[in-house]
């Protein structure tokens, strides 16, 4: 392990930059170790490792998954009844989803309670947003991909919703159900925006979260 | 206010170090969160409906649990006020959200002395639980009592009677009745009541082109029926 980091580091030269990742302290506060109640401050990482375990789950359920009314319903129910882990894999990102909500939440309400998102970290608290509407977007887009009564007539009403938006409703409702009523379109639009527009923005809109709670280093009380 | 503690390079291994200690703790929590779900993954069958039927007008879809706050709030309006649900609403919530660090703007950051800030967080917490427990509430007496309600011996009677004046025509049940649709002695164990129920409403669930016919019954003979047929298991 130490000689092929050795070998690497040779080349690379990757310590200053692991240092500067890894290499530094966490204040009393919101160290656990220290005060049990700084657990509140680990719920960000927690939000992470979801997320994470969210992509490599989605990935493999990928694996059986054809965008199309016909081939979406009979992936899912091969991947839920016949492959073998296949439903705990399912159930896995199907409650990881639910707990991502949950998590986030709670993380949001840790900024709140610390008053964290104030000067200066008021961008941070923006790019949050961005992500809880992130994380929202990917619960909705999913819920239509098993293609069974329910996925369907959800979408439907949730669809039917942005209709009545003013003046530009009917064109935000035709734009994503691609026509007038939920059908192959639809599905194959919501397929690609949650497997790959919202995990790109999820990415990029990260980045910049780290780097700024780097940056300015984690709130202290004041 | 820039308060960057000073990473001093070569404390690695005291307690207060990112890594590997806090990364330690915090994987802890993420391990607990993980079984967590894992198991709920396991013990919880994730469902798998019927496929889509675009046809099937009669399906009431619930949304995910944790939108269900939200589907709730939409009850409250209705007509023309729909848009204030649909879209007012959340505009206004989300600019508040925006303008948070805007609107809070003095330098304390300890919850007691931000009253406003903690007042409008926690009536949006409260909100959003209240919703979502009178949406739970509202849905479950709902199926019990409007749609369904419980079922007695009375109902059953009357809806074997029922039965036999409108539907032995065509269906079998005991060995008596017709034989033009499938034999419904055991209906009971291969069907729930909700689905015995949209099957009379409109029967072309079954098949677009069932043979079998609307027939005019009344929620009350309709809600016999489907409780006599549901209990032939
Ligand atoms: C005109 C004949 C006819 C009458 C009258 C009729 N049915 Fe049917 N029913 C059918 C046929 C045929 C089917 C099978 C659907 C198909 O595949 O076309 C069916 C299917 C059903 C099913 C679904 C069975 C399953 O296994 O999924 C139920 C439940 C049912 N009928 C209940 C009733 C009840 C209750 C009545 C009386 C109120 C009734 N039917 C009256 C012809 C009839
Ligand atoms: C998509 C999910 C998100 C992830 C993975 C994430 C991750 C993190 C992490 C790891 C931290 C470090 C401190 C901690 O763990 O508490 C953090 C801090 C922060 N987060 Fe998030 N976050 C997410 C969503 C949000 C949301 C929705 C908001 C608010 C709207 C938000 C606002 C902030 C702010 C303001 C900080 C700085 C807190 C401080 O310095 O004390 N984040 N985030």
């Amino acid at each position: 392990m130490s000689r092929i980091y050795k070998f690497l580091d040779d080349r690379l030269n990757l310590s200053p930059l692991l240092k500067e990742i890894a290499d530094h302290q966490v204040p009393d506060h919101a160290n656990p170790l220290k005060t049990p109640t700084a657990l509140i401050y680990c719920f960000g990482g927690i939000c992470l490792f979801i997320l994470l375990l969210q992509i490599l789950t989605g990935v493999f359920l990928m694996l059986y998954y054809v965008p199309s009314p016909d081939n979406a319903y009979a992936g899912v129910n091969y991947i839920q009844n016949e492959l073998a882990f296949g439903g705990l894999v399912r159930g896995i990102h199907r409650v990881g989803a639910s707990a991502a909500v949950v998590m986030v939440f709670l993380h949001m309400m840790r900024v709140v309670l610390t008053g964290s998102y104030k000067n200066p970290r008021e961008l941070n608290w923006i790019v949050g947003i961005v992500l809880l509407l992130t994380v929202m977007g990917f619960c909705f887009t999913g819920y239509l991909l098993p293609w069974d009564q329910k996925a369907y007539w959800a979408t439907t009403v949730g669809v039917n919703m942005v209709e009545s938006i003013p003046l530009v409703g009917n064109f935000l409702a035709a734009a994503l159900r691609g026509g007038s009523e939920v059908g192959m379109l639809t599905l194959v639009r919501f397929y690609v925006v949650h497997v790959m527009f919202l995990p790109a923005l999820l990415v990029i809109f990260l980045a910049a979260h780290f780097f700024m709670v780097r940056r300015q280093g984690i709130s202290r009380p004041l | 206010m820039m308060n960057r503690d000073a990473p001093s390079a070569t404390q690695a291994g005291n307690p207060g170090s990112f890594y590997p200690n806090h990364l330690f703790v915090e994987s802890l929590a993420a391990l607990a969160v993980f079984a967590a779900t894992v198991l709920a993954a396991y013990v919880w069958q994730v469902p798998l409906e019927e496929m889509a039927d675009p046809g099937d007008t009669t399906y009431v879809p619930r949304p995910e649990w944790y939108f269900l706050f939200y589907f709730q709030l939409l009850k409250y309006f209705e007509g023309p006020l729909v848009v204030v649900g649909t879209f007012f609403l959340p505009l206004l919530t989300l600019t508040l959200l925006i303008l948070l660090p805007f609107l809070d703007t003095s330098p304390t950051t300890d919850i007691r002395k931000r009253p406003c800030a903690a007042a409008l967080s926690l009536a949006g917490v409260v909100a959003v639980v209240a919703l979502t427990a009178l949406s739970v509430v509202e849905d479950e007496s709902h199926v019990d009592k409007i749609v369904l309600p419980p079922i007695t011996e009375e109902q059953i009677t009357a809806g074997r009677e029922i039965f036999n004046k409108f539907c032995m025509l065509c269906h079998a049940i005991d060995g008596k009745g017709g034989f033009m649709a499938p034999d419904l002695t055991q209906i009971g164990s291969r069907a729930n009541r909700a689905y015995i129920e949209r099957v009379i409403i409109n029967p072309q669930i079954v098949s677009q082109t069932t043979i079998m016919s609307v027939i005019p019954l009344s929620d009350a003979e309709r809600h016999e029926v489907s409780a006599f047929l549901s209990r032939k298991k």
